[in-house]
């Protein structure tokens, strides 16, 4: 009951002072928009890397000569590595028995042509058939080159987003016919348009079947290999088993570790999370200066205030206002302008950060965990800097706030 | 039992290097229904004794008996709520809120001791009634005269029915024909049995009261009875 009538209180001194609150929002809004520009930023970037990664299944592994390297000193260890080969994954195909599917993807760059237009050095991936199956690539239209296919040595490709973008302007791609280093292909499908991590091929890239690529390209001397377990529960064991087989074939000695990575999407998002997460703490440590410049406001505009109706602390405490009365009001005060300004500062971020990432092609949504962190902050905000003014207009002595002039 | 007693009641400052002390032992007793005035030139403590009585200070040594509870030995919100309950003050700068409504004002008290909006309102109205100022309820101080403005304090003071009104220098802002008024008002609410000490520093309103008490250097100089029971008993 005194509460809500407290909270009243505080809500008339800040409509009677307009420009003075507004000052103090404003200060608070700069704060909360800047934390929140950047946590959006980072909560949709690392949103879309998860989707990215999400085409690889839970129960699907990567093996790869190098898979990931942390340091430069670790990258030229890795790169002495022995490539991976079609042997191996022929060796896991026929010993790994919890090995659901074993698809392999070979690289290399081309010319690509279509009438006209002409691209060099396009990525292209001979891939198996089971490809599709083990790494989840969207349709956009046409289908993907089936087994017998890859058998026969049909020219099909499938292409990118970005390739067809380049190449087909305005034109349905389905049946045309491209060259790829002179030799000419039908393209079968076009893949759905990737995330921003997911396409980084400036000109695109197309998939070809993998013996179609031997035939052409010639027997590939490393490749990349994608391991499909036969379950989620079986991928720890599938992963031994390859290990064991690979380790075997590439006659690791039993004391040295190995000599090529076993990658999973969910070890791959650790790392990229461990490295947001530095990011996200600098960010934030950085953004956070305005926003403790905007408490300092508040603290600055509240003792100002506190002093200022010195006289109206006193009525009110010769009329029976007790201290905790007199605190609640000039709290209610600083977190309705913080928490307001949060509202604003949260609205404000959010459409920075949307703005900000439309330029590089990823959305970002609003997130119940950034909008209860930037209240959660803006609160905080109110609460820490709103503390010693209330507290010094609530130990004010009667006699002397009557008396002040 | 008398409902304001003090014992030996001491208030010293610390200046600098020098202690003033600006009461030196008051004793005094006031009864239920009395009006009392407290008489003195500035300086002579008058108005640190009227801030014990009014509970806005604490005593440095002495006791305080206010309707039978010590008082003195009270801490800040313990205070606050016997100033809610028991004390009405009236100011000589009236001491309203400049923003607030009369109404608004009036209601003050009754926020603080937790009186529901309704009823809070109801309770300001007829004290706003009782100074006949029912027509200026939603005026803000800056718009009503010092009269009013002391009357609407007035009516602050009496919306909780407290044991004593307080008044301090009540018309030391106001023009002579005003303190007429306010004086007559203050004479009205005697006679309805109100207690009424008022602190001031001119004979014409002490001798409203019916009790004189002269201080001066800190301690009770004369305690006589006022013009209006002198001109009673002759």
């Amino acid at each position: 009951m005194i509460t809500g009538s407290l909270f009243k209180i505080a809500l008339d001194a800040l409509r009677a002072n307009k420009l003075r609150s507004g000052l103090t929002l404003l200060g608070v809004i700069i704060g909360v928009t800047s934390v929140m520009t950047i946590v959006s930023a980072l909560q949709g970037m690392q949103d879309a890397i998860k989707e990215d990664l999400s085409q690889f299944g839970p129960s699907t592994f990567l093996v790869a000569r190098i898979g990931m390297a942390m340091s430069e000193q670790e990258f030229l260890d890795k790169i002495k590595r022995k490539p991976i080969t079609l042997k191996s994954a022929a060796l896991i195909e026929k010993g790994c028995d919890l090995c659901y599917k074993v698809s392999t993807r070979a690289n290399t760059d081309a010319r690509v042509k279509y009438k006209d237009k002409s691209l060099r050095n396009v990525m292209i991936s001979g891939v198996t058939a089971d490809a599709f199956e083990v790494v989840e690539v969207q349709l956009a239209q046409g289908r993907f080159h089936t087994a017998d296919e890859d058998r026969m040595r049909r020219p099909v490709a499938f292409i990118s987003d970005k390739l067809r973008e380049n190449l087909f302007e305005g034109v349905d791609p389905l049946g045309k016919e491209i060259t790829i280093d002179g030799r000419k292909y039908t393209v079968i499908g076009v893949e759905k348009k990737a995330g921003p991590f997911g396409d980084n091929q400036e000109r695109g890239y197309a998939y070809i079947p993998m013996s179609t690529y031997i035939t052409q390209f010639g027997e590939p001397s490393r490749i990349m290999l994608a391991v499909k377990a036969v379950s989620v529960e079986a991928l720890q064991d599938a992963m031994d088993q390859t290990r064991m087989i690979l380790r075997a074939q590439r006659h690791v000695p039993f004391d040295k570790p190995d000599d090529f990575d076993i990658l999973t999407a969910d070890r791959i998002l650790d790392v990229i999370n461990a490295f947001t997460r530095i990011l996200r703490f600098a960010l934030i440590g950085i953004s956070s200066i305005s926003l403790v410049v905007g408490g300092i406001v508040v603290m600055n505009i509240m003792m100002v205030s506190v002093t200022e109706r010195t006289r109206e602390i006193g009525i009110r405490k010769s009329l029976g206002a007790r201290q905790k009365h007199i605190l609640l009001q000039f709290l209610f005060e600083s977190l309705t302008v913080t928490l307001v300004g949060g509202i604003l500062g949260i609205v404000l971020g959010f459409l920075a950060a949307k703005t900000l990432m439309l330029k590089i092609d990823m959305n970002i949504a609003p997130s119940l965990a950034a909008i209860s962190l930037g209240l959660a902050i803006s609160g905080g905000v109110g609460l820490f800097f709103g503390i010693y003014p209330a507290m010094k207009a609530a130990r004010m002595e009667p006699v002397k706030a009557l008396s002040y002039e | 039992m008398a409902l304001i007693e003090t014992t030996d009641l001491w208030k010293s400052y610390q200046m600098g290097a020098e202690t003033i002390h600006a009461l030196r032992g008051v004793s005094i007793q006031i009864g239920k229904g009395e009006y009392v005035a407290i008489m003195g030139p500035s300086g002579s403590g008058k108005s640190t004794l009227m801030n014990l009585i009014g509970c806005l200070d604490t005593p440095s040594k002495g006791d305080y008996f206010l309707n039978g509870k010590l008082v003195s030995g009270m801490n800040d919100d313990e205070l606050a709520a016997i100033r809610n309950r028991e004390i009405g003050f009236v100011f000589q700068t009236f001491n309203l809120l400049p923003r607030a409504t009369a109404l608004h004002n009036v209601e003050l008290p009754l926020i603080y001791n937790g009186t529901p909006a309704k009823e809070r309102t109801e309770k300001a109205r007829i004290a706003l009634t009782k100074v006949q100022l029912e027509d200026r309820m939603l005026h803000k101080p800056n718009e009503l005269s010092g009269g009013q403005r002391q009357r609407v304090a007035i009516a602050r003071a009496l919306v909780n029915n407290p044991s004593i009104i307080l008044a301090d220098e009540p018309t030391g802002n106001l023009d002579s024909k005003t303190s007429e008024d306010i004086m007559s008002l203050f004479d009205h609410l005697y006679s309805q049995g109100n207690t009424i000490i008022t602190v001031t520093h001119e004979r014409d309103i002490a001798n409203h009261a019916h009790r004189v008490l002269s201080i001066l250097d800190g301690q009770i100089a004369s305690d006589q009875a006022g013009a209006r029971k002198a001109a009673l008993t002759h």
